[in-house]
């Protein structure tokens, strides 16, 4: 086994195991800090596959942005009353099937899409290697050619985001009764 | 990029990290328990336990305008790191342009959540 | 892996990491005394100096008081997050700071060991040179923000919750500023590297502004005369980030006790400290990096020093030597100045502070942005 072999397995396996440990953990908090773990575990995955400016953005925005406000909420609330009312509940029963639904769905879907990617030649994609610059260089080429549409867009599409969440967090009432 | 040497790095700090801790353990002095001394510290005055603390919705605000803004940002490094080609292959004015509309949008959504005040901690 | 070709190489790469992790673990008592003796002569007191020679050895006496306090977990605590907090408080501090090069690289020729020949070698002087370093640095330095939730809550204490929260939210705020004023750098010099940033800021200052050359010979290549307003911003915001005064509500002691770290003392008191220290480091390195030449020597070359050095006899480990010094004493500059704004200036009130960010330097650093692609445009034409 190569040590590029080696380095991927580890990380595949400590992916996948703090990815379990998700929703094998009873208390909220360890499993978003678990989600956390994973997070970077998938920034390292995608520096092992040279892309490297995708991985400080995985980095960035989804372990460093996303999941500290995960976190942030999660400590805010004591979950201990909503947690039991979600799996004490009356229809607790119809959750689970429908969740164990969704997940074996999920798994079918992948393997089902997955299947055909494996076989496919990968020489024809641009392999792009060396510092992270040029794959860097590369996507904001392509961003401001091809994608600048789609690329204004999401500039509307925050801001319409940002004006929902001041919205929300302005709407009087809530979860915890005065 | 050296992936192996972070990952070492890493571990090599967990392990110093939790070897210190187990150390210092040792080297303490040996616990003493008392329900009063081992409360929450909080000057002195008897704990206040109550379980409900309600903390201000602003934080959770606070967080999610900073992802959005934070997604917008790292939008702009990609267009950073190749302006100047951008301006040598003759494109500059068209990138410059598309930027500043991105860049408006990105100071309007500001101006508006200063002016609808979500930005107020009081 | 990007660790070397062979063991030799290999090892002596790892062995560096956990040098500079060392370094910057043994840097904190000194720093700890610079600070105590710099805040006494500011405010006109002795500061610690009965200890040994000007008080030094209470460096040591320090450490053995830290080792021989009792291991204490409150009972509301929850173990596992309240020991794992500290040992993660050291981690994106050394991790990001591996990866500032601090001098140009020492060339090692073959050499017999062991009956077989080694080499010729080629060692960074920094833990790994990593090709988008800003972006790595950025990152690694935005999980620091779990390390103050983890404490906060792992405590059981109210008010390390409430200061783990204030803390988290004042990071996250001031990392956008923080990221949008290193947009005019990276425009400045078209890259994420490092190692090109600083080897683009050697030589005295010239630049092309609409087809004259300006040129002032006097004054070195450093990114300060490009960016003063990206500089400013940038140390401004790397103060907010490593929770120091005048930034420093997270532990506000007249409403929170002493935030996040309310409930820890001794050793893992000290690791909070260490991660701190950490993070006025990256920020120092980076400013000296960024705006101030990182290792480079003003008004002379890397080229001029090395053949100096070849004709007195000695390779690339004089001419590393040189340039980590240079490094060395701007990167002290700056830690000085994080010692001495500490004691000048004022906390803030946590409305001030949030202001401060989203409505001051938010938007400055996005006219810092605009400014540098307007003028970087027009001056092209």
């Amino acid at each position: 086994m190569t040590a590029d072999a080696f380095l991927f397995w580890f990380l595949a396996i400590v992916t996948l195991v703090s990815g379990l440990s998700v929703i094998l953990m009873s208390n909220p908090i360890y499993s978003a800090l678990c989600l956390a773990m994973t997070m970077v575990g998938i920034s390292a995955l995608f520096v092992t596959l040279n892309a490297y400016f995708i991985a400080g953005v995985q980095l960035i925005v989804y372990a460093g942005a996303v999941m500290v406000l995960f976190v942030m909420v999660i400590m805010l609330f004591d979950l201990k009353k909503d947690l039991q009312a979600f799996t004490r509940g009356r229809f607790t029963g119809a959750v689970k099937i429908a969740s164990v639904g969704l997940l074996a769905g999920l798994v079918v879907g992948a393997i089902a899409m997955s299947v055909g990617l494996l076989n496919e030649k990968t020489t024809d994609n641009p392999v792009l290697v060396g510092t992270g610059m040029e794959s860097t260089k590369a996507l904001g080429n392509i961003l401001f050619s091809k994608y600048i549409l789609g690329f204004e867009a999401l500039g509307i599409l925050l801001l319409v985001i940002a004006v929902g969440a001041v919205a929300l967090a302005r709407s009087k009432g809530g979860t915890h009764e005065h | 990029m050296p992936l192996g040497g972070v990952i070492f790095i890493v571990i090599f700090i967990a392990l110093f990290g939790a070897f210190l801790v187990w150390v210092a353990s040792k080297t303490g002095g040996k616990p003493v328990y008392h329900p009063i001394k081992y409360e929450p510290y909080e000057c002195g005055l008897p704990s206040l336990d109550k379980k409900d603390t309600k903390v201000s919705v602003k934080y959770y605000l606070t967080a999610i305008l900073f992802i959005l803004f934070d997604i917008e940002i790292i939008f702009m490094y990609p267009w950073a790191i190749s302006f100047r080609e951008f301006i040598t292959s003759g494109q500059g004015a068209f990138v410059f342009v598309s930027m500043m509309v991105f860049i408006g949008i990105f100071i309007f959504g500001l101006f508006w959540e200063v002016k609808s005040k979500a930005l107020e901690w009081d | 892996m990007g660790m070397g070709k062979d063991i030799f190489e290999i090892t002596v790469n790892g062995l560096k990491l956990v040098v500079i992790f060392l370094m910057m673990v043994q840097a904190v008592p000194i720093l700890v005394w610079l600070e105590r003796r710099g805040s006494a002569f500011i405010q006109n007191r002795l500061g610690p100096n009965r200890v040994g020679p000007l008080g030094l050895m209470q460096l040591l006496a320090d450490a053995v008081k830290f080792l021989t306090k009792e291991n204490f977990v409150p009972d509301t605590a929850k173990p596992l997050l309240y020991y794992a907090a500290p040992v993660f408080a050291l981690i994106p501090g050394a991790v990001a700071f591996s990866a500032i090069p601090m001098s140009t690289p020492i060339q090692v020729s073959a050499f017999e060991m062991f009956g077989s020949t080694w080499g010729p070698y080629t060692f960074l002087v920094q833990g790994y040179d990593i090709g988008v370093g800003i972006v790595f640095i950025l990152g690694v330095s935005s999980l620091a923000a779990y390390t103050l939730l983890m404490a906060g809550w792992g405590s059981g204490n109210k008010y390390s919750l409430m200061g783990a929260l204030r803390a988290s939210a004042q990071t996250i705020s001031y990392e956008l500023a923080l990221g949008l004023s290193i947009v005019g750098v990276i425009m400045l010099y078209g890259t994420f590297n490092l190692t090109e940033m600083t080897v683009a800021q050697q030589g005295p200052l010239a630049f092309t502004l609409f087809g004259y050359t300006v040129s002032a010979s006097w004054l070195p290549n450093w990114g300060i005369f490009y960016q003063p307003l990206g500089a400013l911003l940038f140390f401004t915001t790397a103060f907010a980030e490593s929770n120091r005064l005048p930034f420093d509500l997270a532990e506000g002691e007249s409403e929170l006790v002493a935030g996040f770290h309310t409930e820890y003392g001794g050793f893992k008191f000290n690791m909070f400290f260490i991660g701190e220290y950490g993070h006025m480091m990256i920020a120092s390195g980076l400013m000296a990096l960024f705006f101030f030449g990182g290792y480079g020597i003003p008004y002379v070359s890397v080229q001029e020093v090395q053949q100096w050095a070849a004709s007195i006899g000695y390779g690339s480990g004089l001419v590393a030597l040189l340039h980590f010094l240079s490094f060395f004493v701007k990167f002290a500059v700056f830690l000085w100045i994080f010692i001495w704004v500490r004691w000048t200036l004022p906390r803030f009130r946590y409305d001030q502070l949030m202001d401060f960010g989203w409505k001051t330097l938010l938007p400055w650093a996005l006219a810092n942005t605009i400014l540098t692609a307007f003028v970087i445009y027009i001056a092209s034409l």
